[in-house]
């Protein structure tokens, strides 16, 4: 195993407080990214039809900008529903997954690398030996493993998606509270009688909660592409419910006919992942002082 | 020496015993694995005999240490599908899948590692910017959709190569470009950050100062130390040249491994899926111990120390 660096040293010094505008990139992605959660909350009031309505009229209608009419704005597909609206549940379906996810995977990793800080020994040892084991696969084969083994359901998806990048948060969470236990804070909290939960819960979390935030920005496309690739497999998101991910997979079929039914989702995946890495790259710069 | 590659070896072996491990616990909690492998229609003394026959009603730590002695063997059980050896039908496809990984590895390296060079050298020219925006869309656009769009164009609207298929080596030309260029990307990023921090550093500084010529302290001082960080990532894509192109086979419909992996997957044929899962840890294990020993000859530093503090 190539060891990545499992110390982690806090900064001695207050950070640099760099007072930089964000850039025109990160005020479109911050842009996007809210109106993608506008679209995934309203969805029910946005979308124009139901996601499985069918339209047996407009098949594989064109959308607007290729001719088409002011029913279907961004086209239908072979069996007439309506792109737009499809493209609007799968926005929530694929945002809720990927939400859920990143959330799972730093509560996960942050409490196994806390555990790993208090008790040291023997449970020390465990969690990085399961650390070098997830390093030891590629993520997407053993979610394709754990479908294989589980059989799927949007619940197994969501957290066997929350186990991506739980190492990451887990060295992270472990290097910090390590470290903090070596500065004043947690030790004059300790000296006061206060509970481990109290230390960790109160005290250690909200000092490391930068730098854990930022692990999760750019967690968060890495979700997104992850369960949009194995929705295109056809072992994620299963139908009649709809995702990106599975929208691209669908569109396929139709890619010479009909490419609309593909782009649509296929431009939406890009642009939200490229948001957020470009919102997580200016976070890191900002508040981050231990990664550069 | 002969400690650090102990140690790394006996690493290594335990890596992969945790994923045969991994692969025995997630095969008994999923359910009873002789009604999975007979099925459920099958009649109750074929499940009864298949019970007996693979040791399924002796305690569960007996059971343990059969299996991870047949796996030791190389008996990784039957495809439900065809009853072939997994381990058969998995190593068939391998050639397929390298032909196209090899080549994106060579695409990656020569494309990416250059271009982060280039990149780190002239920051912030209009080359870096055009770099770095490059290999964040590598980073963001998902391999299926630059796939797909490379179909689009060049199989649909140009109509120059294929869109799928194995016939001959030009079916190899837009998959090798969808892998290679995504990898490219990640490289390239790589290799810039890493270049920025060496460059960055007093020895740089150094040697600049007592007039070593700037080509020289770039290839003589700034490379070898770049490099370190650069051979981690080279070494996760070697980990992964088996089982790297799940999506990209899929979109092409290749019949390399990846395929097989979703077939397998989708059909629940677990011992062909458990074969591949215990190929990919073995590959990228391997992978990660080259780099170990790489890590060693780049830096003598960490020769003497078992544990690398960073």
């Amino acid at each position: 195993m190539p060891e990545a660096p499992l110390v982690i040293i806090a900064p001695t010094a207050p950070a640099k407080t760099r007072r930089k505008a964000p850039s025109a990139l990160v005020v479109f992605g911050i842009g996007w990214l809210m109106l993608m959660l506008i679209v995934a909350l309203l969805a029910d009031i946005l979308a124009p039809y139901a996601y499985t309505a069918l339209d047996l009229r407009n098949r594989l209608s064109p959308p607007i900008l290729l001719g088409g009419n002011w029913l279907h704005p961004l086209g239908t597909d072979e069996l007439g529903r309506d792109v737009l609206s499809r493209l609007i549940y799968s926005i929530r379906t694929s945002l809720l997954i990927a939400f859920g996810a990143t959330i799972i995977g730093a509560a996960v990793g942050t409490s196994l690398g806390f555990l790993a800080a208090h008790f040291r020994g023997f449970i020390e040892q465990a969690v990085l030996a399961l650390v070098d084991f997830s390093a030891s696969l590629p993520f997407l084969i053993l979610a394709l493993a754990v479908l294989a083994f589980f059989g799927n359901s949007l619940l197994l998806l969501v957290c066997l998606l929350g186990l991506h990048a739980w190492e990451r948060y887990a060295r992270i969470a472990r290097g910090l509270a390590l470290a903090a236990g070596t500065q004043g804070y947690a030790a004059a909290v300790r000296g006061l009688g206060a509970s481990p939960w109290r230390i960790y819960g109160r005290h250690v979390l909200p000092n490391i909660a930068s730098t854990l935030i930022v692990s999760m920005t750019l967690a968060f496309p890495e979700v997104i592409l992850l369960e949009s690739g194995l929705s295109f497999l056809g072992l994620g998101v299963q139908p009649p419910e709809t995702s990106l991910g599975s929208m691209v997979g669908y569109g396929r079929e139709y890619l010479t006919r009909a490419p609309w039914i593909l782009l649509a989702p296929a431009s939406t995946i890009v642009l939200t992942t490229l948001s957020v890495s470009l919102i997580g790259d200016w976070l890191r710069d900002k508040l981050d002082p231990t990664l550069r | 020496m002969l400690r650090f590659l102990a140690t790394r070896l006996a690493r290594a072996a335990l890596t992969i015993a945790m994923v045969v491990t991994f692969a025995f616990v997630v095969l008994r909690l999923s359910g009873d694995p002789a009604q999975i492998i007979m099925g459920a229609d099958a009649p109750p003394e074929a499940v009864e005999a298949f019970r007996t026959a693979w040791g399924l009603d002796e305690p569960i730590w007996v059971q343990y240490l059969s299996y991870f002695w047949a796996i030791l063997q190389g008996d990784l059980g039957r495809s439900m599908r065809d009853g072939r050896d997994a381990i058969v039908l998995v190593t068939e496809r391998i050639p397929a899948t390298l032909a196209l990984t090899l080549p994106a590895l060579a695409i990656k390296i020569c494309l990416g590692i250059p271009a982060g060079i280039y990149a780190a050298l002239h920051r912030n020219s209009l080359a870096d910017r055009v770099v770095m925006i490059i290999a964040v869309a590598g980073f963001t656009v998902p391999s299926f959709v630059l796939g797909l769009l490379l179909v689009l164009v060049f199989a649909v609207q140009l109509g120059w190569l294929p869109s799928g298929g194995q016939e001959s080596w030009r079916h190899g030309i837009l998959p090798v470009i969808t892998l290679g260029l995504g990898g490219a990307a990640v490289l390239a990023r790589f290799t810039r950050s890493a270049m920025l921090e060496v460059l960055g550093q007093p020895y740089i500084r150094t040697a600049s100062a007592k007039g070593v010529p700037w080509r020289a302290v770039v290839t003589g001082h700034a490379l070898p130390n770049a490099a370190i960080p650069t051979v981690t990532i080279i070494g996760f894509m070697v980990g992964t040249l088996i089982a790297g192109a799940v999506v990209v086979e899929s979109v092409f419909s290749w019949p390399g491994v990846g395929r097989l992996l979703v077939v397998a997957v989708a059909n629940r044929d677990l011992a062909v899926v458990q074969c591949i899962l215990l190929l990919v840890a073995i590959t990228m294990v391997c992978a990660n111990l080259i780099v170990d020993l790489l890590y060693g000859l780049l830096d003598p530093r960490l020769r003497a120390a078992p544990r690398k503090a960073a």
